[in-house]
């Protein structure tokens, strides 16, 4: 018979829903801000919504989760500075019309970096929540979420709904 | 045995006999009585072969999450399901919750994970039975059905699995039917069960309590109501998408 030990998910799907929400909604209850601001699941095999097969519960989707929160802090904070980078520089590209090969340099860098971000998470990684200021995009029929230009596409990972680092 | 306090040394030397002796018997009587009582095996059995013998059925559900925050505190979360169920090949299980609401859909060809509050679902490809298509989904796709050990025609071997004491605690009352009450004990979790009495033994609620977390968070499923002659229709076991609905994936493990 097939050992069966890692019923665990749907409680582990529970509990990221409930964060991914509790993340969007903006007038999450106490009680799951609480939840939120707790890391309450994060970092720990949580309980199991069935009797059988309780060992091979995994803790891998929750140590994602975990640090998914930071590097979306980490993303967001890094949004802003570029944003703020991006800022002095038209500043400088409008006072300095005639702009030097160096100047043109660092623009172009900086595009790039626009593109994707520094500290962006790594592409492929799985995010419960998805930062702030998010704005959906089809391409090629499929539906991305731009943050702050890193891309998310949704998914289901077990039972839970998540976003996957493009 | 004197029931007076001896101060003699004679008398002290008898007691740690006495006392040595008790132990040795008591080891001896947990030796010889089974650690899983048979009736609490027997009582199970019934139920899960009763529950396997069920063609189709659906049962309503009322469920229960304990959380445990990091700093200890419990935190419980509330959902109800719905299950429909049509052997070999069919389950429809419906749960809405405190923030979730999910639907899961087998037609005996494919599996859709459904949320339709978010507007998307996943589908793949599933075996042809019940039972493999339970499995694939957990060992594929680490999906599962609160409970859905129940749903197995082998639920009673998957149930027993690493357990190591059961008893028989006694008759109780759920939801207004009389059961027995079953409680087992396995390495990470300790589980009881309400077996309702008499010719229909239905599971009628389930308790799973995790031993390995701090403050022992509880899972717990009630069953509010069990038909045993549902009527189903086409568009039971169907999936169909509502307007707007996008397709997402379903990553694999």
């Amino acid at each position: 018979m097939i050992r069966t030990r890692n019923l665990k998910a749907l409680a582990v799907t529970t509990a990221l829903a409930l964060l991914y929400l509790a993340g969007v909604a903006p007038d999450a209850p106490t009680g799951l801000t609480l939840l939120q601001e707790a890391h309450a699941i994060v970092g720990a095999p949580l309980t199991p919504v069935s009797a059988a097969g309780v060992a091979r519960r995994t803790t891998r989707r929750v140590v994602v989760a975990e640090s998914t929160a930071t590097q979306a802090s980490a993303a967001n904070s890094a949004a802003a500075q570029q944003q703020a980078a991006t800022a002095q520089q038209q500043s400088a590209t409008a006072q300095q019309q005639s702009a030097t090969a160096q100047q043109q340099s660092a623009t172009a860098q900086q595009q790039a970096a626009a593109a994707r971000p520094p500290g962006a998470p790594a592409v492929g990684a799985v995010v419960s929540t998805l930062p702030a200021g998010c704005k959906p995009e089809t391409r090629s029929g499929v539906e991305y979420q731009n943050c702050g230009g890193v891309y998310y596409r949704a998914a289901f990972q077990g039972n839970n709904l998540v976003y996957v680092v493009q | 045995m004197k029931s007076s306090v001896h101060r003699r040394p004679t008398a002290a030397l008898s007691r740690c006999f006495a006392i040595a002796a008790l132990t040795t018997l008591s080891v001896a009587a947990q030796a010889q009585s089974p650690a899983i009582a048979p009736e609490a095996k027997q009582l199970l059995k019934a139920s899960t072969d009763f529950l396997a013998s069920q063609q189709r059925f659906s049962a309503d559900t009322r469920n229960t999450l304990e959380i445990v925050l990091k700093s200890g505190q419990k935190i419980e979360f509330n959902s109800t399901g719905r299950q429909y169920v049509q052997r070999p090949n069919k389950l429809r299980s419906e749960r809405s919750g405190d923030l979730i609401e999910q639907v899961f859909v087998y037609d005996g060809k494919s599996l859709t994970l459904y949320q339709p509050q978010e507007k998307v679902y996943a589908q793949v490809a599933a075996p042809a039975t019940l039972e493999e298509m339970l499995d694939f989904a957990r060992e594929k796709y680490d999906v599962v059905a609160p409970f859905g050990d129940l749903l197995f025609r082998n639920a009673y071997d998957i149930l027993m699995d690493g357990v190591t004491e059961g008893i028989v605690v006694g008759k109780a009352v759920i939801e207004g039917i009389v059961c027995d009450h079953l409680a087992f004990r396995g390495e990470y979790v300790d589980w009881q069960i309400w077996v309702q009495e008499g010719a229909q033994p239905l599971p009628r609620r389930i308790v799973i309590t995790t031993l390995d977390l701090p403050n022992a968070p509880q899972f717990a499923v009630t069953v509010t109501r069990w038909n045993l002659e549902p009527s189903f229709d086409a568009q039971t076991f169907m999936f169909t998408p509502q307007a707007g609905a996008k397709q997402i994936d379903l990553l694999p493990r």
